[in-house]
């Protein structure tokens, strides 16, 4: 999905790790072996930024626009995904 | 705005003689911290506990429901996800991902006292408690084990499809459904003759399962599609889906037989869907990344075991039937706002990265967990 995203709108996509406990780094290594990420990952993990967005649950997605304006959140679904970026894109 | 009529609000009937915010049809009575990635639970009625299958420890935690509070914990096989209690042997099974086989717990002494070998990376676990049999979905074997309770000994293992994971059970119609999570799809499986004989292709991610034996129908959760699908136990056919909150991965069938929950893990919510409308009646708000989700039979609670708080939630349902409008989702607060700034490390280089890096530029920020 991440690769999909990236390359059909040139949008950045951020990964950012929460909730894996005391030792999250060897976790997210075989999360990322697994699964062949290459994207930008950044670690919370106390988890207080995810909070301070009000993040409950994974995967949660957040679309910004290039002012920095946060134009949707959720987006688990893929179609709600695709149609939240091609509106993005319509904006720009 | 209260009506004359005790116990109802705004046209909503109410179990209880308070207020219900249509929005919040729940109260939360308990939060205990259990351990890491929770997952399976279930109720012991008779001792008054919980025991959660933590899946990140090795563990089996041991919950006081009267106290609320973490009592005990035994350690069992590699990868605990799913968990059973069966009153009748008076031990918790649970299904161990990565030793490939059920950890079997004596339950009066909290010591692990057998192990019985499944297939690869069993996932699922339900048990017939009659019949006396447990049925284990080995999802990278594309198999279901069925176990038989008291001995032990395994008595079939039946082919059904990539990611075989959760499994339900109609005894009423000798049906065993076991759904597949890679290949979208769920097999339902005959338990005279442990043959399949049928199967239906549902939504995207797979992953629970739960059968309304006196409507004939079995609901499947599907995660990635974020829905629930109806299937009809006597024709496999689909009935219709249902959205639920955003990445649903638990469910279980209240013991009332009139509604469901369904835990979404991507919202931190349990929809409560009816069983007769299949339409989703309210959300309770429980703990981060909510999965495993059970009922205590004796009062009604719900329990969630939330993946991401390391917790199980004790929450009361509120609702006493369907309300009278749909309730639909708010926007999150977030958008149209500034994203707040974040400094946080990066896992590739170990550098502290802002966000002012990103201005300027479009993006989409993934919040993830490896589990």
């Amino acid at each position: 999905m991440r690769r999909r995203e990236e390359a059909r709108s040139g949008l950045d996509v951020i990964l950012i790790d929460i909730w894996e406990g005391s030792d999250p780094r060897p976790e997210v290594e075989r999360f990322c072996e697994l699964w062949g990420v290459e994207s930008t990952i950044l670690m919370d993990e106390t988890a207080e930024y995810a909070r301070s967005l009000g993040v409950r649950g994974v995967p949660t997605n957040i679309l910004v626009d290039e002012r920095g304006i946060v134009r949707a959140v959720g987006l688990v679904r893929l179609d709600d995904l695709d149609a939240a970026i091609d509106e993005l894109s319509a904006r720009a | 705005m209260a009506s004359a009529r005790t116990g109802e609000l705004d046209g909503y009937a109410v179990g209880a003689a308070c207020r219900i915010d249509a929005r919040a049809p729940g109260r939360t009575l308990a939060e205990i911290a259990v351990g890491l990635d929770p997952e399976g639970v279930a109720v012991d009625v008779a001792r008054r506990r919980a025991y959660v299958a933590c899946s990140r420890e090795d563990r089996v935690a041991v919950v006081d429901l009267e106290t609320s509070e973490l009592i005990a914990s035994v350690e069992v096989g590699a990868e605990p996800i799913d968990l059973v209690f069966d009153e009748a042997s008076d031990r918790i099974f649970t299904a161990d991902a990565h030793g490939d086989s059920l950890s079997v717990v004596d339950a009066a002494e909290l010591r692990l006292v057998a192990t019985v070998s499944v297939g690869m990376y069993p996932s699922g676990l339900c048990a017939d408690f009659e019949a006396r049999r447990i049925y284990s979905g080995n999802s990278m074997g594309s198999s279901m084990s069925v176990v038989d309770l008291d001995t032990l000994d395994t008595i079939a293992t039946v082919e059904a499809e990539p990611g075989a994971g959760a499994i339900a059970i109609d005894p009423a119609r000798g049906l065993v459904v076991c759904v597949n999570f890679i290949a979208a799809s769920a097999t339902f499986i005959d338990t005279q003759t442990w043959q399949a004989v049928g199967r239906v292709d549902v939504g995207s991610g797979a992953c629970a399962a739960g059968v309304v034996s006196r409507r004939g129908e079995v609901f499947i959760v599907n995660s990635l599609a974020g829905t629930l699908s109806r299937v009809s136990l006597d024709t496999f056919e689909l009935v219709d889906e249902v959205a639920v909150g955003r990445a649903p991965v638990g469910l279980t069938v209240a013991p009332s037989g009139d509604r469901l929950y369904v835990s979404n893990r991507g919202a931190g919510t349990v929809s409560v869907v009816g069983a007769d409308d299949a339409a989703q009646w309210g959300q309770l708000t429980v703990g981060e990344g909510p999965g495993g989700v059970a009922v205590d039979p004796s009062n009604g609670l719900v329990l969630v075991a939330n993946a991401g708080s390391g917790s199980v939630s004790v929450v009361e349902d509120l609702l006493a039937g369907a309300p009278p409008r749909p309730v639909e989702d708010e926007e999150h607060w977030l958008v149209g706002k500034p994203l707040p700034e974040f400094s946080l490390v990066d896992f590739h280089t170990g550098e502290r990265r802002s966000s002012l890096e990103w201005a300027e530029r479009r993006y989409l920020i993934n919040f993830f967990a490896s589990w």
